[in-house]
């Protein structure tokens, strides 16, 4: 596969995952208990046998450069192998912030250049699933085409956020709307084109516009053609909270066709900074653990039921955390309850909390876009007072300390801010 | 700053591991649910900033070869660091297997001579402790000693096992000796030798040429110790820590469950202990997963195992399937080993990719008499299963049973094994 690279656009910003990227770019959140999203492309990228990944970021790319490091988690390591940040430069004007996706890969063409190869794979790092590119390379051949969009069939009512293609009986594209209110069809782009390279430096040369589903790919249509790849397997974008938490807990659903193990899903466990490595985790003589994913270092006295926990949790004795996330070392103290919440890394939630209590659906009053499915949201290294109640839909800041907390119990849709929390590290 | 290497005596088999030890070195044998023996010593030598490190290495050492990688997960990577396997070598003659741990020393002086440093720690790769040793090169320095070793006090009902000092004057670090007396019939003191050994290397070099020119036996205990009492400077120096041995397979056993069972003696979490997690691919794991009908207590589990059984008092490696209905109790479980629907487990300690079959039962409690001998590995009931064996469905084994490596189900004609037999 040295006739095609990759290039994975990793800069997401990832607005609608709220506290969880705002800390880090959308690639870079954890999933999984220990994968963070990006993982599952990377490793998509190695188990098809491509040997050559240019990663563009942009938006704080702090934690996704010290997690990807020398490429070695995914074997992209050698002479002729190699995973490369890509950082944004400045070019002749000063402040060149790449403008759309495919200004991001224009930008970086030189990269492209270098490899003399025969296709550029354009991916972006934020979904969950399983594809070896060779079958879309394949197709692509096999239709003698010079652009081929992978594509999947999403419900209705999420067509609207995807761009749309409809296509003929041979899957060449007929018509293409990026975003449409009314959408013609339900095949959705998964944000994955494979180019000729010759034909991507003419597109970019000559399309205007910065953005590869609202301005590339128009005009390709008008001047050539472009095929749409049918994919039917797991795929879930995880750009809000709520698809965030179901893609979680398809990983405990025998029957959501998410199964990491046979998907051979590598990620980076190494955590530079820690001068031992994370040891097993420890389930105590009173502790009951059932249906969950649990990560290693853990130390578990109370109860876990429906949930995925990451590295390095402690949950006390008599605590329980039921249909919830838990990231990275966070401590969740004695007799506290977590019900669907997703708490982010190096939180501490006192003793007796009762955390998304109630039934009340109430949308988070200050993002109601963004917290309306009854989860709960903890942002990183917040701490969370002993006693404090606080119910669904509710939002915790980052960086919240406990003289934040003025009441002893939060309704649905709260939200706990803190003025002078600075993003954790 | 005083130059100093360190060199691990690695390569020891030791029988009484048994099978745990037929494929592979003593200190490569997994350990603490992730860990490899040697996982410690090389822990401690990073934490204490020795990274000059010469490995001496002799049976059967692909194992520790693959572990040991270029060591870049202690850190021993760089210009002026580095991990070494010093692997056995044919000499002029023939036969020049190592012939005791001095003169494996002897045998790699090339190693010394090549970084030239001021002091030589002589540690073995098959203890379980956690110890900084710079406080041990301080005293060594400030003693103007000649040789430090390090004696931990032990019940004087064990301590004939080990080498015993005899201290000329002590206080609580230690002091010089005025004897050492290797595994006396007679026990003559309670300070034991945990084999660390800090050497002048001019000393060093002086000592193990005289005994390998003039002696019939070339061990340090043994020989060279001895002999340096009342001629050089010979220190013994104090450590209270905890100390884990591995020697039996009941030591082996019992260390392990004091991960478990005393963890404010063994605070496995604060000993800083690393690994190298591409061995076994233990970092591409995905984190355990434990279904509905699992009951876990009192365990340590990692990614890789998914759990729909009962598993109680017991340490899994990576990756070990446990179905639904089996009972794993008092048990060690390594690397990849799948234990099927109705299977019983107690008091065992299963090597790595091995297969129970359903209904299969593993030291359970039949009332059955055995006698205890030097022959069988356990005197405390513990069984063990060799690495890749396959036990078929419903097969019984009693207590304190040694079953091999690599024995495929049909290798098995009975349907029940009597405590304290050995199936190979």
């Amino acid at each position: 596969m040295r006739k095609t690279i990759a290039l994975l656009l990793a800069g997401g910003v990832g607005s609608r995952l709220n506290v969880l990227a705002q800390v880090r770019a959308k690639p870079a959140v954890t999933f999984g208990g220990n994968y963070r999203i990006i993982d599952f492309t990377l490793s998509n990228i190695a188990n098809s046998g491509i040997e050559n990944v240019g990663i563009l970021t942009q938006y704080k790319p702090y934690s996704l450069m010290k997690h990807i490091g020398t490429g070695a988690a995914w074997d992209f390591i050698g002479r002729s192998r190699r995973a490369k940040i890509l950082p944004p430069k400045t070019g002749l004007k000063d402040n060149d912030w790449y403008r759309g996706t495919a200004d991001a890969v224009a930008q970086n063409f030189d990269f492209i250049n270098r490899f003399k190869c025969e296709r550029v794979l354009i991916l972006s790092g934020d979904h969950i699933y399983y594809m070896n590119y060779l079958d879309l390379v394949d197709f692509h051949k096999a239709h003698k085409t010079q652009l081929t969009i992978a594509t999947r069939v999403v419900s209705p009512e999420m067509a609207p956020e995807f761009g749309i293609a409809q296509v003929d009986e041979n899957y060449k594209i007929i018509h293409w709307e990026e975003k449409p209110r009314v959408p013609r069809s339900n095949l959705a782009s998964m944000g994955i084109y494979l180019f000729n390279t010759d034909f991507l430096r003419e597109c970019l040369q000559q399309a205007e516009g910065h953005d590869f589903g609202k301005n590339v790919i128009p005009w390709v249509l008008e001047q050539r053609e472009a095929y749409a790849f049918p994919f039917d397997a797991y795929w879930q974008d995880v750009g809000t909270i709520k698809a965030y938490w179901d893609a979680n807990m398809d990983l405990i659903n025998p029957n959501s066709g998410l199964n990491l193990e046979h998907w051979k899903i590598r990620t980076n466990p190494i955590e530079e900074e820690m001068k031992r490595d994370r040891i097993p985790t420890y389930l105590a003589s009173r502790a009951r653990v059932s249906n969950s994913i649990i990560s290693q270092d853990c130390q578990i006295f109370g109860e876990v039921v429906n949930s995925i926990i990451s590295p390095g949790v402690i949950i006390s004795e008599g605590a329980r955390v039921i249909d919830s996330v838990v990231m990275h070392d966070t401590f969740i103290g004695e007799n506290t309850t977590l019900r669907k919440t997703i708490v982010d890394k190096n939180s501490y939630i006192g003793d007796n909390c009762f955390i998304g209590y109630g039934n009340a659906s109430t949308p988070n009053k200050r993002y109601p876009k963004h917290i309306n499915s009854g989860i709960t949201v903890i942002g990183k290294a917040a701490r969370i007072k002993p006693n404090i109640k606080i119910s669904r839909n509710c939002l915790v800041f980052y960086g919240v300390d406990f003289k934040c907390f003025q009441q002893h119990e939060y309704e649905a849709g709260s939200t706990i801010y803190s003025e002078t929390a600075e993003i954790p590290f | 700053m005083k130059k100093i290497v360190a060199m691990i005596l690695a390569g020891g088999r030791v029988n009484e591991l048994g099978v745990l030890t037929l494929y592979r070195p003593k200190s490569a044998v997994p350990f603490g649910g992730i860990y490899r023996v040697i996982d410690f010593p090389l822990s401690n030598l990073m934490h204490s900033g020795i990274s000059k490190i010469g490995i001496l290495s002799q049976y059967r050492s692909t194992s520790l070869i693959n572990h040991i990688g270029v060591g870049e997960a202690w850190d021993f990577v760089g210009r002026n660091r580095g991990a070494s396997i010093l692997p056995p070598f044919k000499g002029e003659m023939d036969a020049d297997w190592y012939l005791g741990t001095a003169d494996a020393v002897y045998q790699n002086l090339n190693f010394i001579y090549d970084h030239n440093p001021d002091l030589v720690l002589i540690l073995s790769g098959d203890h379980i402790y956690k110890m900084d040793y710079q406080p041990l090169i301080k005293y060594h320095l400030d003693q103007q000693a000649d040789l430090t070793a390090v004696f931990k006090r032990v019940p004087a009902g064990e301590a004939s096992r080990f080498g015993l000092a005899r201290f000329a004057e002590e206080n609580d670090f230690g002091g010089p000796l005025k004897a050492y007396d290797e595994k006396p019939a007679k026990v003559t003191s309670q300070w034991a030798s945990l084999t660390i050994y800090l050497f002048n290397t001019r000393v060093l070099i002086e000592v193990l040429k005289e005994n390998h020119e003039h002696a019939q036996s070339f061990h340090i205990g043994k020989d060279i110790i001895p002999a340096m009492i009342n001629r050089y400077r010979v220190f013994g120096y104090k450590f209270y820590g905890y100390w884990g041995y591995t020697q039996t397979i009941d030591e082996y056993y019992q260390t392990n469950m004091d991960i478990l069972d005393k963890p404010s003696e063994f605070p496995l979490r604060n000993w800083e202990v690393r690994t190298n997690l591409c061995h076994r691919d233990i970092r591409d794991r995905m984190p355990a997963k434990i279904t509905p009908t699992a009951k876990v207590t009192h365990s340590l589990i990692y990614n890789g195992c998914t759990i729909a059984g009962e598993v109680h008092h017991s340490l899994l490696f990576p990756g070990v399937k446990v179905e639904p209905g089996a009972v794993i109790r008092d048990s060690i479980v390594m690397f990849d080993t799948v234990i099927q629907k109705g299977a019983r487990v107690s008091q065992g300690i299963i090597g790595s990719d091995v297969l129970i079959r359903e209904q299969v039962t593993i030291g359970d409690d039949s009332s059955e008499p055995y006698e205890t001998s030097d022959l069988i590995s356990s005197n405390s009931g513990i069984s063990v299963v060799g690495e890749r064996t396959q036990l078929p469905p419903s097969l019984s084994i009693g207590k304190s049973c040694t079953i091999y490596p690599f024995l495929t189900e049909n290798r098995f004609s009975n349907s029940h094994i009597r405590s304290g037999m050995i199936i190979q």
